[in-house]
């Protein structure tokens, strides 16, 4: 248990860091930025009141937030150049002020900020400066009137008033534009850049649906930074809108990020941005006044609480990306706060705003973060894939080798099953005819004619075997044309004619299953019943019919017939007895089987004839014997 | 010599077997000396001494012979007289010996235990014009000419100039139709069937005038 607690004890710890990361961003901004030496200060300055009347004030000084579209304010302060630095070029310096400030000397308009629209905006923190023209600065006295006007939702701000040498003054208002003008306009230059990537990368994977919505609040940030202000309600009332829809969309953004199912009522954080759109569309001022206080700044503050304890709640449960995005967005919301505190005047300081600097590096960061994620996705992805193509190809080269292999062992074992055959098929015929021969040439009576006949068809036995070999696809009436010519010549040398009748032009059926060993059998059975017709029949013609008949299934069957004029001989006297030809026979009748030939033999006193009824086809696994 | 059809005298034969029974076995086929001259040689020098006194009408020659291939000598035969028919001896009648053969200008073939009557009848009828075939050579030229290439022969057979009517007959032949059955069929005379087997062989025969082939040939590139 001891663990777990220990864990959650430090997630605890973790959530407590926060507010302290808060804190600590609201600290550091309380270093201010650069000002010139306090003795270029102008002291003495006065504000106008209602009645026309100058009073004296103290800076800074605070107006209310204007209940029309503009308001201003006048100033009046008096200012010197010492006689010493009479040659010197003075300037006027306005450090901070809100929203715009124009500058009179002894009655001329010298500058007028509202001239820069990139520095029209409340929530930028330009400063000012006016170079006064020597033929306006009198010697002694000098009176400088400022028109500090004020337009948007926050109030008016006049911070101190410097007047002193420009030299001193200038570089002091370049570093704050550096900080204040360029700083933001890089920012915002790469928040549009990775607001492009990431929505490039949403386009091609749209189930990334962070990326879109952190694309989304980028580029929304982006083109709502150059809306220039004071502006018409519409603009003003789209501006509103872009600003206030970034809090839902960051708010999505996070939920997405952090791997939560978005709860339904979260895209009722939507709601008010549409609100304050169509309130500045209306195009009454006030309205949009009236809807965007009370809507827009709680949308923003709703947003970051529900964001924060969405996060506290993953982060407690031990949520990875949760833990990262937690301190991110303590920045973003220290920022905020000191802007908030800021405006309602309960931290000292220049009323100078963090939140959008916060906010968008925070953007920017998490960008960053998302794109180097994708590109370790993709390197991962190529790794993966190399690594694929490696394992494909070297299981490519394995499967190769034991192809070969397995071919090598298939070739072998064909080969070795035609020796067997080729054997088998030489020892049934060649190698019977061939000990015969060797028994009659030892006889010592005269046996050459014997001799002659044995040798013979061994022979005829041998082409047969070779004949056989030769693919025939099937149609055996190839083999049975050979067959003929052996025959022919064995029936002319007994003074036997051959009548070869084929019953149709195609003569037998196909088979597929045809084999050599088939083709062997079949030619040795044809061969013994026409041997048996030259030596016993006495015939003088063998007739070989070859003919296709309906089979017992009503199918095509094949029939060739070895018939003979001869004598005959009682079929049921031999069959089965010890005889040799029913020997003969019988062994005749067991080749037939083992080719699903059936064999009949049907014999009269006017002729003999044997008839291999074939089958439909051939079977596979029959092994000639 | 050059008697085509009807001729006065016998037919002259040359034997070239190396084996003196088969030899001697054929010689006795055609022992009528009325009708055939036959003179006979064991070896290819000896084949060549013979025939430098003249080409015969007919030359039966071996495959197999102690100097040298048969091959050879049909090769010269051939080259320097269109008029011999040439039969080749063999054991098999294998396709093999017999086709590369017949792309050298050979006519056909003799089985060598052929019948005695047979042998004098083959050289008549060859003589006639009936060049031999059997079934196993019908069927391996016609499964050439279903684009089938061996592999162990490898010869690039020619069988494109053989005509559809020429390729039936070869079909009929290989299926052991006879002459007169496959005349009937095509609705062609009985007699002109012989006239179309010697008329196939001579579009098979390639053109051994052409060293090339013949070096093909010798070189296994054209398997004999």
């Amino acid at each position: 248990m001891a663990r777990p607690r220990g864990r959650i004890g430090w997630l605890l710890l973790y959530l407590a860091l926060q507010p302290v990361i808060i804190v600590l961003c609201i600290l550091a901004r309380q270093i201010g930025p650069p000002l010139p030496p306090a003795v270029y200060e102008l002291s003495g300055v006065e504000l106008q009141d209602a009645t026309g009347q100058f009073r004296s004030v103290d800076l800074p000084d605070f107006r209310p937030v204007s209940e029309d579209a503009t308001s201003s304010a006048i100033y009046r302060v008096s200012l010197e150049r010492p006689t010493t630095q009479k040659d010197v070029a003075w300037s006027i310096f306005v450090p901070r002020f809100t929203t715009g400030v124009q500058f009179e000397v002894n009655g001329s308009m010298i500058h007028d900020t509202h001239r820069n629209v990139m520095s029209r905006r409340p929530d930028r923190n330009t400063s000012a400066i006016a170079t006064i023209p020597e033929s306006l600065l009198h010697e002694g006295r000098n009176e400088l009137i400022i028109h500090l006007v004020t337009w948007g939702p926050v109030g008016g701000y006049l911070d101190s008033v410097y007047a002193g040498p420009d030299k001193v003054l200038r570089p002091v208002h370049d570093q704050r534009s550096i900080m204040f003008e360029t700083l933001p306009l890089i920012l915002v230059a790469g928040q549009a850049t990775l607001g492009a990537i990431l929505g490039l990368i949403w386009i091609n994977r749209r189930n990334d649906r962070s990326c879109g919505l952190l694309a989304l609040a980028m580029l929304i940030g982006f083109f709502q930074y150059f809306v220039s202000m004071p502006a018409s309600p519409q603009t003003l009332g789209l501006v509103g809108a872009a600003v206030v829809t970034q809090a839902p969309l960051v708010l999505h953004f996070i939920v997405r990020f952090i791997d939560m199912p978005p709860p339904r009522w979260l895209h009722l954080t939507f709601v008010p941005g549409i609100i304050i759109a169509f309130a500045g569309l209306s195009g009454q001022h006030d309205l949009l006044h009236a809807i965007f206080l009370p809507l827009g700044p709680p949308t923003i503050a709703l947003c970051a609480a529900v964001a924060c304890v969405l996060l506290g709640n993953a982060a407690l449960r031990g949520n990875r990306k949760a833990l990262i995005m937690a301190p991110v967005f303590s920045v973003m919301l220290g920022c905020a706060l000191n802007d908030i505190l800021t405006v309602s005047r309960l931290i000292p300081g220049e009323r100078i705003f963090i939140g959008w600097f916060g906010y968008s590096i925070v953007l920017i960061v998490i960008g960053v973060w998302l794109t180097w994620r994708f590109v370790q996705a993709l390197n991962d992805a190529d790794s993966f894939a190399d690594r694929l193509v490696k394992q494909v190809s070297e299981a490519e080269v394995k499967l190769r080798a034991s192809f070969s292999r397995e071919e090598e062992r298939a070739r072998a074992a064909a080969l070795a099953s035609e020796r067997t055959r080729l054997m088998r098929d030489l020892h049934d015929g060649l190698g019977g005819q061939l000990v015969s021969i060797v028994a009659l040439a030892e006889q010592p009576r005269d046996t050459t004619n014997t001799i002659g006949d044995a040798a013979r068809a061994a022979l005829r036995d041998l082409r047969l075997v070779i004949n056989a070999m030769e693919e025939i696809d099937g149609d055996l009436m190839l083999a049975l044309g050979s067959w003929r010519e052996r025959i022919s010549g064995q029936l002319r040398a007994h003074d036997m004619q051959l009548v070869w009748s084929v019953q149709s032009s195609h003569g037998l059926p196909v088979y597929p299953g045809l084999r050599p060993r088939h083709v062997i059998q079949v030619i040795r059975l044809l061969d013994e019943a026409v041997t048996n017709a030259t030596k016993h029949s006495g015939a003088s013609i063998v007739t070989i019919m070859i003919e296709t008949i309906p089979g017992p299934d009503g199918d095509a069957r094949g029939q060739i017939s070895v018939r003979d004029n001869g004598c005959g001989f009682a079929v049921d006297a031999v069959n089965g007895a010890g005889t040799v030809q029913g020997r003969g026979l019988l062994n005749m009748k067991k080749r037939a089987a083992l080719c699903d030939v059936t064999l009949s033999v049907t014999s009269a006193p006017l002729g003999t004839t044997v008839s291999l009824l074939l089958p439909a086809d051939f079977p596979e696994a029959a092994q000639g014997g | 010599m050059n008697t085509q059809t009807e001729r006065a005298g016998p037919i002259s034969v040359v034997i070239v077997e190396d084996d003196g029974p088969t030899r001697q076995r054929i010689a006795d086929g055609l022992s009528d000396a009325s009708a055939f001259s036959v003179l006979q040689a064991g070896t290819l020098s000896e084949a060549r001494q013979v025939l430098g006194s003249g080409y015969p009408d007919v030359l039966l020659t071996d495959l197999q012979l102690p100097d040298g291939h048969g091959m050879d000598l049909i090769r010269d035969v051939r080259q320097h007289s269109q008029t011999t028919e040439i039969l080749v001896i063999s054991i098999l009648g294998d396709e093999e010996s017999v086709i590369s053969a017949i792309l050298l200008g050979a006519n056909g073939y003799l089985l060598k235990d052929a019948l005695l009557t047979d042998i004098a009848d083959t050289v008549r009828d060859l003589m006639r014009g009936h060049s031999p075939i059997s079934a196993s050579i019908a069927r391996f030229i016609v499964k050439r000419t279903q684009g089938v290439k061996d592999p162990v022969v490898g010869t690039d057979l020619n069988t494109a100039k053989l005509t559809a009517r020429e390729i039936d007959i070869l079909w009929g032949i290989a299926k052991g139709f006879s002459y007169a059955d496959i005349a009937d069929y095509l609705g062609i005379s009985r007699q002109t069937v012989p006239g179309y087997i010697k008329n196939i062989y001579r579009k098979l025969e390639v053109n051994t005038r052409g060293e090339a082939v013949f070096e093909a040939l010798q070189q296994g590139l054209i398997k004999l």
